[in-house]
């Protein structure tokens, strides 16, 4: 018995099930699946992809070569990779191909609702949904088992909450890894054959061409039907009242707040197991959805002709980010008691680590008031209410594209400028710049170079120094790649020398020609810089213009003293970085 | 009479040790044999975002990974912020442990929303709930930083309250700390129990 977060049974899982190959990239709250399989299971062969797209294809190519393998990402980053995996669906699968994949319900990390069942659906493959750790450790391995069995890729889905919840896991402790491998398939293509097949286009009855058909329709069909025997779908018949079908961590909410209620637990949350519901449908008087995310079961019941209660009951986002044990007895216990949240208690903005280096190119451009485009990096804080730094932020990768298109939308008669970090340069950003170099564009971008993904903890990226394959000849060098790629004028600065800073952006920006901006310094966080003496603020100088506070810095403020409001500088947070005192026009800020 | 298991929710900013709390917490309570579930909910950003814990323990299988509403028998917080959010959720017997420290929220700090208009410590010490409360500014000690080491001062204060041996949760202490903050962290420890001695005998 082991006591172990969603996350770290995955990568058990993993392990258990002979996986060879894992790939991925980082996304919150999934990001440590790779990192528990690559410390704890030196016999996997872990990477860190470009992105996801590339990470599924590796893990597509590992799996004809007959070896299991494993996908790591979000959703958010399955939507990147949804192209490797329409490939891959309905496809001939050798060793276990199985999609680990996190979504982010509760929007506890800011990004957008999203849920992968979605794929499921659109892709007609299966989806697996543990509750707990141990069934997160146990699907796993029957992940792989329905991979092969039913010749299809299968996405096991887990959320924040699986992901971050810690329970004992069942484990045995003297388990030998052992590689599964199995070479059923000589040949494995995308569906436009078997398509061409099943529609039985002229000269489609070629032997050349029939013994790469696999009948995807078929073992998904098969699957369906089996689901219904499956120990992984668990039918609990008690109670006539209330009878619930749900999935995932809102199981033990139902279990905790219903326990009279009879209750359709899916393991195997697509396919549906026909049967078990419609003998739930009619043991009970009323039948209930209850699932995170969207209405997917329910809209996919409905589909079987079962009338079931779901979002009518339970509106979805934006009035419930995820279940709790509190909504469900809200709606479907008469007489709970109602306890309201203490009034005017204020929310915490994201806010950026003291000494970050986004901050000090967050306050050139609002200084001198440069239009810019930010990425998917921890710079993204740059474009709340307070920084006002950037106007235009969209997904991983984007920036560069969304400036070029600006630009040429304006006759390059302004130049909106791209920020991008290294992570989403790598990801994606360099399709965005070479792009708009051979389309015989302008723009300037700005690449903050951190040395890792900073938001998702401090992955490695193609230019870290660190890494689980890291070797130092094999380093990609982002300012060697941007010239090869052939921008005009490259610059490299350290964030903190300011003034040196806010003239190469300056002078990039007012270049006619293409230009990049390598901003470096390694993330604070991540690489524990030292710190220098902090600074603190002399009240009888400070006039309470709060500029220093729109830099965006945690260390920074606002607290009320003897009935009066006063600014201060936290010395435990403030790592004297000085960027503060750039703004501060009555040099109270000293240190 | 037996223990038969507690609903805590331990709360603070992130960058305070709350995951450290409840690991080193989990361990001496898995030691007692009982079953366990860890939820955390971890806001956006590196630092200085909320985090809670839900931390169930008890000698029948957990279920719920989330404490509900007015289940609550602990809140413990290391930021009293937070401990404002989660004073609903307790039980009418339940308790609060609550560190004075404050983190200005970025909305007030930038002027977005409205700083509280009474003290946050009076809201608290209004509650029908019992409440400990310490004030970090009350024991600086020359030995550790007391306002990086709330978790640890705060364990302590918390094994003293409910009588546990404070011999295992040091050993449990010395066994998932970095061997160069074991001493500091003891002294935090020791701390804990000390002001929680003098608080005891005072209510």
């Amino acid at each position: 018995m082991k006591m172990m977060n969603g996350n770290e049974a995955v990568a058990r899982g993993a392990f258990e099930a002979g996986v060879k190959v894992a790939a991925g990239f980082p996304g919150t709250p999934s990001t440590e699946v790779m990192d528990y399989t690559q410390h704890r299971y030196p016999d996997i062969y872990c990477e860190w992809s470009t992105n996801e797209k590339v990470g599924l294809e590796v893990a597509i190519g590992a799996s004809f070569a007959g070896y299991r393998s494993l996908a790591i990402m979000k959703t958010v980053g399955l939507h990147v990779a949804a192209d490797a995996l329409g490939g891959a669906a309905g496809s001939q699968i050798n060793g276990g191909l199985v999609l680990v994949v996190g979504d982010d319900v509760g929007r506890i990390a800011g990004d957008d609702y999203n849920d992968v069942r979605h794929y499921g659906n659109m892709f007609n493959i299966p989806v697996l949904e543990p509750s707990d750790s141990q069934e997160a450790k146990d699907l796993m391995v029957r992940a792989f088992e329905i991979s092969e069995e039913y010749s299809t890729p299968v996405i096991l889905k887990i959320t924040s909450v699986t992901c971050k919840t810690t329970g004992r896991v069942l484990i045995d402790e003297d388990y030998a890894y052992e590689v599964k491998c199995r070479e059923k398939y000589p040949v494995s293509f995308s569906k436009v054959i078997m398509t061409t097949i099943m529609m039985k286009a002229k000269g489609s009855e070629h032997p050349k061409l029939t013994k790469c058909f696999n009948d995807f329709p078929a073992h998904m069909k098969r699957l369906a039907e089996d689901s219904n025997d499956f120990d992984i779908n668990k039918l609990e018949l008690n109670g006539k009242k209330i009878g619930v079908i749900t999935a995932g961590t809102p199981y033990y909410y139902v279990k905790e707040v219903l326990p009279e209620a009879s209750v359709l637990k899916l393991g195997l949350v697509m396919p549906l197991p026909e049967k078990m519901i419609r003998e739930l449908a009619q043991h009970v008087e009323k039948l209930y959805v209850i699932e995170d995310g969207h209405d997917i079961l329910e809209k996919n019941i409905k589909d079987l002709g079962i009338s079931v209660i779901g979002k009518e009951l339970f509106p979805k986002f934006p009035e419930m980010t995820r279940f709790t044990p509190d909504i469900i007895e809200e709606k479907l216990v008469p007489g709970a008691p109602k306890r309201t949240p203490q009034e005017g208690v204020p929310f915490r903005l994201p806010v950026s680590c003291a000494g970050c280096s986004h901050l000090f190119i967050s306050q050139i451009l609002r200084k001198h008031k440069i239009k810019a485009a930010a990425d998917v990096t921890c710079g993204l804080i740059g474009c709340f209410p307070h920084m006002e730094s950037y106007s235009l932020q969209k997904c991983m990768g984007s920036s560069i594209a969304l400036a070029h298109g600006y630009n040429i939308a304006k006759d390059h008669k302004e130049n909106f400028v791209a920020m991008i970090g290294d992570g989403g340069f790598w990801a994606t950003g360099i399709n965005g710049l070479m792009n708009l170099i051979f389309n015989d564009s302008q723009s300037t971008v700005i690449i903050v170079d951190n040395s890792c993904l900073a938001m998702t903890g401090g992955q490695n990226v193609a230019s870290s120094e660190f890494g689980f394959n890291y070797k130092a000849e094999n380093k990609l060098d982002i300012a060697k790649v941007c010239e090869a790629i052939g921008v005009k004028d490259i610059v490299t600065v350290d964030a903190y020398e300011f003034k040196n800073l806010e003239e190469s952006i300056l002078n990039a920006v007012n270049a006619k020609t293409n230009s990049v901006v390598i901003v470096k310094k390694p993330c604070v966080t991540k690489f524990k810089l030292p710190k220098d003496t902090p600074s603190y603020i002399d009240q009888d100088l400070c006039s309470k213009c709060r500029k220093c506070i729109n830099v965006g810095c945690l260390a920074i403020e606002s607290k009320r003293k003897n009935g009066s409001v006063e600014i201060v500088i936290n010395e435990d947070i403030c790592t004297g970085c000085g960027l503060c005192s750039t703004v501060c026009h009555t040099e109270a800020i000293k240190n | 009479m037996q223990d038969t298991g507690k609903n805590i929710i331990i709360a603070g900013v992130g960058g305070q040790g709350i995951l450290l709390f409840s690991n080193l917490l989990s361990k001496f309570y898995m030691k007692l044999g009982y079953e366990l579930k860890i939820s955390d909910v971890i806001g956006l950003g590196q630092r200085g975002g909320g985090v809670e814990s839900h931390f169930r323990y008890s000698n029948k299988p957990v279920l719920s990974p989330f404490i509900k509403a007015g289940d609550v028998d602990y809140v413990i917080s290391f930021e009293q912020t937070e401990t404002l959010r989660f004073l609903h959720c307790l039980k009418d017997d339940g308790i609060i442990f609550t560190s004075t420290f404050e983190l200005s929220s970025t909305s007030v700090n930038t002027g977005l929303q409205k700083a509280m208009p009474e003290s946050k410590t009076e809201i608290i010490k209004r509650s029908e709930n019992k409440k400990f409360i310490i004030d970090p500014d009350e024991h600086k000690s020359p030995d550790f930083n007391i306002s990086k080491m709330m978790n640890v001062v705060m364990l302590g204060y918390y094994a003293e309250f409910r009588a546990y041996s404070h011999d295992d949760m040091i050993q449990i202490v010395r066994e998932n700390v970095p061997e160069k903050f074991v001493e500091g962290n003891i002294k935090a420890y020791k701390m804990g129990t000390m002001i929680a001695v003098g608080e005891l005998v005072a209510k």
